[in-house]
């Protein structure tokens, strides 16, 4: 029996299938389980064309329920699309079980990282970038992020898919290996300025509050004390608080947010803020 | 500035699209289509005034910089941020007669956005229910072995759940937004303590958005120091954004060397000393 092998046409075909279709049927139940039925169809149609019995062998073992970072995640679809090569050749050491065992131990750590490398880092960075741009209105900073973001999204999720399929297992090793290790760091530091810069010129949380002699002067405005200590002061403890709200009083962001509407409305009150807006 | 049923329906087109759980793909529909900064281009060109779009779209972006959905709980929906909450901004700074650039104007934007993207997870959670439908429908393929079917529930029915979900609630919500904004105008005057307390905290929420990346990056609190650096370079030396990040790019760099240092070293001792003892075998490295 001549060796299986899977063509150009059909990697390409599971590849797009699953950039496109890793979560257009959502739900709280299957999450990406259909995007990823999807993407195996046409593998598995080539590999098994003539035997109707290992196909559905082959394409039950999909119909668990399988949710990651669809980007990153586009190496275990890829490492899968090897394994089922290898099955079909008749590969002893691999069944519905060894594959799924496979799926179910790496979609964790790779929505762990992806989530922070791409969604909490990349995109931020890119965003941040593209805000930048859009001084006075300029459509420049959004074009920027369409191109920028789509190029990187799409090469960096085929490579990775072919990665997997050429590479197996090893080519998860070096996302999570030392030279995965000190990128995430250079990375995760790179957005950690980026965000501060954006949020020095994009966030601005003022104090109206101020002391008057008799005269009606202005004698200590408070805003001005606080920018001379660190320009931007109040915004910087606001960040902060809401942080440590959420990251040591475990709140999530909607009670926070609540928390923030409780503070300015009592701030309002009591002349901490005002707007100053009339008609 | 009010919007007719074509702008309605263009705008509900793209809020199908980028939700998220959007058919136009992770990449292009949520993580392109779906932040606010691209979603204000596209009300900004059906609307007709880009730069107002771009400038609400850049305000509100910062509150949802780091949407991450883990396990696919929301506390916002952007296809609601994006198609519902800049149009309807767009027409309150209109009606209000505030420019977009100034800091009232994105507090006004800000707060309404945040509004109807709070509201708007009402939409996230009906589109994934009605999903199940097709689900239900699609395992019943696969267990006949229907297996040409897939593709028509991964990419075909779940248009059914968005004219339901994202198309239609956009239309509706869009239409009877010029309305509403008149009357929340008429009653509640600007130097009143309501609209006071909206536009503070509409001041504050980009402070809860920031904060959410900062959770992720943030271990201890050495990790703030990157932070407030690109904080400094913007807010105390007025250094912009992008180049900032080239400044921020270069510290990246020495972390990344510094880092493979420190990785390499053990592993060089070690083969050094292996090579002392005469177990080393030359092929191997350098």
């Amino acid at each position: 029996m001549a060796e299986k092998k899977l063509s150009k046409k059909a990697l390409n075909s599971g590849f797009h299938r699953w950039y496109y279709g890793n979560l257009t049927c959502f739900s709280q139940e299957h999450m990406q389980t259909f995007g990823y039925l999807c993407s195996m169809l046409p593998l598995c149609k080539e590999l098994y064309a003539d035997d109707p019995d290992r196909m559905a062998e082959s394409m039950d073992t999909y119909r668990t329920f399988f949710n990651t970072e669809p980007q990153l995640g586009a190496i275990i679809v890829g490492v899968t699309a090897g394994l089922e090569e290898a099955r079909a050749n008749g590969a002893e050491d691999v069944d519905s079980e060894t594959i799924n065992g496979l799926r179910a131990g790496l979609m964790g750590p790779i929505a762990g990282i992806g989530d922070s490398l791409v969604v909490g880092t990349v995109i931020p960075i890119l965003l941040g970038i593209a805000m930048g741009m859009s001084g006075g209105g300029s459509p420049l900073g959004a074009i920027f992020y369409i191109i920028v973001w789509n190029l990187f999204a799409y090469f960096g999720m085929r490579f990775l898919y072919f990665k997997g399929y050429d590479m197996g297992t090893k080519a998860v090793e070096f996302l999570v290996g030392d030279i995965g290790t000190a990128i995430r760091e250079a990375v995760t530091t790179l957005g950690g300025v980026v965000i501060g810069a954006v949020s020095a010129t994009w966030v601005s949380v003022k104090t109206s509050f101020a002391l008057y002699n008799e005269a009606g002067e202005a004698y200590m405005v408070l805003q001005e004390k606080l920018d001379s200590v660190f320009p931007g002061l109040l915004t910087a403890i606001f960040v902060i608080l809401c942080w440590w709200l959420m990251a040591k009083k475990q709140l999530s962001p909607l009670k926070v947010m609540g928390i923030l509407v409780v503070v300015a409305f009592v701030g309002v009150l009591v002349g901490f803020f005002n707007p100053g807006l009339s008609y | 500035m009010s919007i007719n049923i074509f702008q309605a329906i263009i705008l509900g087109l793209f809020a199908s699209l980028s939700s998220m759980p959007g058919l136009g793909g992770t990449s292009i529909g949520n993580y392109t289509l779906g932040r606010p900064l691209i979603g204000g281009l596209i009300c900004g060109i059906v609307l007709g005034d880009i730069p107002t779009g771009i400038m609400v779209g850049a305000a509100m972006q910062v509150v949802y910089i780091a949407l991450v959905t883990p396990g696919g709980t929301v506390s916002a929906d952007v296809r609601a941020v994006s198609y519902i909450g800049i149009p309807l901004a767009m027409i309150a700074l209109k009606s209000y007669g505030l420019d977009p650039a100034s800091a009232e104007g994105t507090a006004l934007a800000t707060s309404f956005g945040t509004m109807v993207g709070t509201i708007g997870t009402v939409l996230f959670y009906g589109t994934a229910t009605m999903n199940l439908i097709w689900q239900h429908m699609g395992w019943a393929w696969v267990d006949k072995r229907e297996y040409d079917k897939l593709p028509l529930v991964d990419y075909v029915l779940p248009w059914i759940s968005h004219i339901c979900f994202s198309l239609i609630p956009t239309v509706i919500m869009c239409m009877a937004g010029e309305p509403v904004v008149n009357l929340i105008k008429e009653r509640l005057p600007m130097d009143g303590i309501p609209m006071k307390t909206l536009f503070t905290v509409g001041a504050l929420l980009p402070c809860v958005g920031i904060a959410i990346l900062l959770k992720q990056i943030v271990r201890n609190v050495l990790d703030f120091i990157p932070y407030l650096t690109g904080f400094t370079l913007a807010a105390s030396m007025g250094i912009n954004l992008v180049a900032s990040t080239v400044i921020a790019g270069m510290i990246a760099i020495i972390i990344y060397k510094l880092k493979m240092l420190e990785l390499r070293k053990p592993a060089a001792a070690a083969s050094s000393a292996a090579a002392e003892n005469g177990w080393d075998d030359d092929e191997e490295d350098i």
